[in-house]
């Protein structure tokens, strides 16, 4: 994790911001560290009826109701059991505070603006903005976290 | 150093804002009654002499120039009297006013903003001086003697302060009764001397304020120099000789120098009885002359803001608090709810016996905590009226533009609400009573006459309270909404979803409501854009609140906002379901029971009724309903809550009662309102003593959602 870290530190411009990447159905996704305000894992969620499936509930964040949703069922994955990798990230975007519950969290990226691609047209998803391959080969896709918040 | 003019400017701000606020409403008020009263002119004339000094005081000078040239055409209306005004000169008078309001307005936001201000108002000025010029040359002398007036006025700042005012201590009353020798009462028993604060300027309007501030609260009294208003020269006798009030009585006395030692600028004060008893005053004079420093250090350090004690001697048991700091507080207070709660049910203590001393301070604990919650709660709490007056002056600028007569009637003004509700309804109060205006009254008064109706218009702007929610409905007497023109308009935006013909009335009215919605063709300058109602729509909900319209063609529509209090303590009867904890307010429960399989009367599709005192009432599951997974699904097993809201009244099925407990309100997070969450008989949440999350129910939308889904 580090290595890379430093590697990507180094190479990148003034033009940079940090993710967090973290994997959800053997993809890998990447949030801005801007967001996120914790990362949390075994939370006791009560569940809300009448919402849709990848809503799973609200938690009690020290006092501050904090709804949290599953990523993968937000995408239309299929669900899986949660293992002890599982956790939530809790992002306030725009003060608005959401929690979504990821397969597994990797690591802290430096990511260039400049070598952020626009996703191709036709595998258009709602919720990436961008992607961006990294130096071992994998491709990040980064989260639209204000879309993510503002659908209906 | 910063840190003091940033408390300057704030002082300086919330002060102008609320004098033009006051200015505002002033003015629309003398407007619908069509002239000024002699105490309107003189409280213009205060407000605008008050945002002179201020603003001269933070160097902002457009503001002081507009306001100084305000005063000056007050004074010379003042001084002639309000009959030297013809009809024409008052509109053109209220005209001036309003747009020098909004003048004024815009260059205080512009200091909010941190934005230059503008360095010329020649514009306005120089038509406010040929107003008054206008308004005089009848009366050329008079014209003259405002005129002079004027002149020593805008030297004023640069008069040199001459002498500074002897210590109070080392007073002479020999002297002191020298001085008063020229006080036409000399005969009065006490006399009281002030200094002011050295350096304030304007001495001698300073001391008129004081004298109008305490001739309000009913004190009799004479003071010296008597010319004070008319004569600015009175400023270096007063800074010498300090100015003096005389009373007759000890009392009056006494009552006023608790009002002056509340004031600013009062440097240091000094009772002095008459010479005949003057043996016996000579004790009683130092005390209050000993006080005196400890006045003059508080009142320069806490209230910065020239002049603004002095006209509102009553308001100086308020304080203005950071909005933020009142949050924090109202947060910790919440949790300190909780955990109190935590600790007298902490599992820890359930099995200990002989607790009489524990319980008895839990008890205790309980009370203060509540009347702590109760106090929080109501600090936050403002009457709506601030915003409600607002909407006076929209209704009168856009009466003048569009030419429609329509008339505001406001109720229940007093209603109070959440700070952070009335700053979030103002805009979409606003946006609404545009809308009514533009598109809801008839455009002619002769449409109106035609359709029955009083011609001039009316919009009713109404608050009040139920026990969890406020309710704002701003109703107009209008045509009301037609409901195939709302839909062929939503057809041509693009906005159905559905056939039209499936649209139901509701339906078609909860259209205007969405976004790039606008049933005007013609975009105004007050509304038409289409971004209006979807915005009210936006702004409501991010304070949990809903907006419904109803309209009957012909007759109107009405717009209603309602809006929960943001945190508010409910009484709840805690009830299982499965693994979920869910709350009821107990207003809504009648009773709880048991019953048995064969009360259980089934109707044609199958649905449970149960008959209680000689009515029937449906049966919801609620683990049907929210589908949870229980074992409890005999209806033997469980336990039945009549609940009433309304006009619905219904029993629920529930696993088992936990318990009543004092639940505090929090809202849902923003996020879940986009699932309209509101619809499925959830209202908030609250946060148990274990740090559960139990839903509070909504008694009458539950009825709905389970009837819909049926």
């Amino acid at each position: 994790m580090s290595a890379e870290n430093t590697q990507t530190t180094m190479s990148g411009s003034e033009a940079t911001e940090r993710y967090l990447t973290f994997r959800t159905d053997n993809l890998i996704f990447g949030v801005s560290t801007n967001y996120i305000i914790e990362i949390i894992t075994n939370h006791a969620i009560t569940t809300m009826p009448m919402m849709p499936n990848y809503v799973k509930g609200i938690i009690n964040l020290r006092g501050q109701i904090v709804p949290i949703i599953d990523i993968r069922l937000r995408l239309g994955k299929s669900e899986i059991e949660y293992t002890n990798t599982t956790c939530v990230i809790v992002l306030n975007v725009d003060s608005v505070f959401i929690g979504i519950i990821v397969d597994a969290v990797e690591q802290v990226l430096d990511i260039d603006y400049s070598q952020i691609s626009s996703v191709p047209a036709n595998n258009r998803e709602e919720l990436v903005s961008g992607m961006i391959s990294m130096p071992d080969n994998n491709v990040v896709l980064l989260m639209d976290c204000v879309t993510l918040v503002n659908n209906s | 150093m910063d840190n003091g003019m940033d408390n300057m400017l704030d002082m300086y701000l919330f002060e102008t804002n609320s004098l033009l606020e006051q200015l505002d409403e002033l003015l629309i008020e003398a407007e619908k009654a069509g002239d000024f009263t002699v105490d309107d002119v003189n409280e213009i004339f205060r407000i605008m002499h008050t945002v002179k000094g201020s603003s001269a005081m933070m160097e902002f000078s457009s503001l002081m120039q507009i306001a100084h040239h305000i005063e000056d055409l007050f004074f010379f209306i003042r001084e002639n009297g309000l009959d030297s005004l013809d009809i024409s000169h008052k509109s053109t008078l209220f005209d001036l006013m309003f747009r020098s309001t909004d003048m004024l307005r815009a260059e205080v936001s512009k200091v909010e903003n941190n934005e230059p201000l503008s360095d010329n108002v020649d514009n306005l000025t120089q038509e406010i001086n040929s107003f008054l010029k206008k308004i005089s040359k009848d009366n050329t002398q008079k014209d003259a003697e405002a005129k002079s007036e004027k002149a020593p006025e805008q030297k004023k700042p640069e008069e040199p302060k001459k002498v500074s005012a002897p210590a109070v201590q080392a007073a002479n009353l020999d002297e002191i009764r020298m001085d008063l020798a020229e006080c036409p009462d000399d005969n009065a028993a006490f006399f009281l001397r002030l200094f002011f604060d050295e350096g304030c300027g304007m001495e001698n309007l300073r001391a008129f304020m004081l004298i109008s501030a305490l001739k309000e609260s009913g004190l009799e009294f004479n003071y010296y120099p008597s010319d004070i208003e008319t004569n600015s020269q009175t400023c270096a006798t007063i800074i010498e000789k300090g100015f003096f009030l005389t009373f007759e009585s000890k009392n009056d006395a006494e009552s006023a120098i608790t009002q002056v030692s509340n004031l600013n600028n009062i440097r240091s004060y000094e009772l002095i009885e008459n010479v005949r008893v003057k043996n016996a005053a000579a004790d009683e004079a130092q005390a209050p002359a000993a006080t005196a420093p400890a006045v003059r250090e508080s009142a320069a350090a806490s209230a910065p803001a020239a002049a603004s004690g002095h006209q509102t001697p009553n308001k100086q048991n308020l304080i203005s608090v950071n909005l933020a700091k009142l949050d924090n507080l109202v947060a910790i207070v919440g949790e300190i709810v909780i955990t109190e709660s935590m600790v007298t049910s902490s599992p820890d203590i359930q099995n200990l016996k002989n607790m009489d001393n524990f319980l008895k301070a839990t008890r205790q604990l309980r009370k203060l905590t509540d009347d702590l919650q109760d106090i929080v709660m109501s600090l936050r709490m403002v009457p709506v009226s601030g915003v409600f007056q607002k909407m006076n002056r929209i209704v009168r600028d856009m009466k003048q533009k569009l030419k429609k007569d329509v008339r505001l009637t406001i109720v229940g003004e007093n209603t109070e609400v959440d700070k952070s509700i009335v700053d979030s309804i103002g805009d979409p109060i606003m946006h609404i009573v545009r809308n009514s205006m533009d598109h809801g009254i008839e455009e002619t008064a002769e449409e109106r006459i035609k359709a029955g109706k009083n011609p001039q218009g009316e919009i009713i702007l109404s608050a009040s309270h139920t026990t969890n929610e406020v309710i704002i409905s701003i109703k107009d007497d209008g045509h009301g909404v037609d409901p195939a023109g709302v839909l062929a308009k939503a057809k041509k935006n693009g906005i159905l979803t559905k056939p039209e013909n499936e649209y139901t009335e509701k339906e078609i009215l909860a259209l205007l409501l969405a976004p790039g919605f606008s049933t005007n063709e013609v975009v105004t300058e007050y509304s038409g854009r289409g971004v209006g109602m979807d915005v009210v729509k936006k702004n409501v909900e991010a304070v949990g609140g809903t907006v419904t319209v109803t309209s009957e063609l012909g007759k109107g529509m009405c717009t209603t906002l309602k809006i929960p209090l943001t945190m508010a303590i409910v009484d709840g009867m805690e009830i299982a379901v499965g693994k979920s904890v869910f709350t009821i307010p107990i207003a809504n429960i009648r009773q709880s029971f048991k019953v048995k399989n064969e009360d259980v009367i089934y109707d044609t599709e199958g649905n449970e009724i149960i008959k209680c005192m000689n009515q029937f009432y449906p049966i919801i599951r609620i683990h049907t309903l929210y589908n949870i997974n229980t074992e409890i699904t005999n209806i033997e097993d469980g336990i039945l809550v009549w609940v009433e809201s309304g006009d619905k009244s219904y029993c629920l099925f529930v696993d088992d009662l936990l318990g009543e407990q004092q639940v505090v309100v929090k809202p849902l997070p923003v996020y879940l309102n986009s699932f309209n969450i509101k619809n499925s008989g959830i209202c908030g949440c609250t946060i148990l003593g274990d740090g559960n999350i139990s839903i509070i129910l909504d008694v009458l939308n539950l009825y709905a959602a389970a009837h819909n889904q049926y």
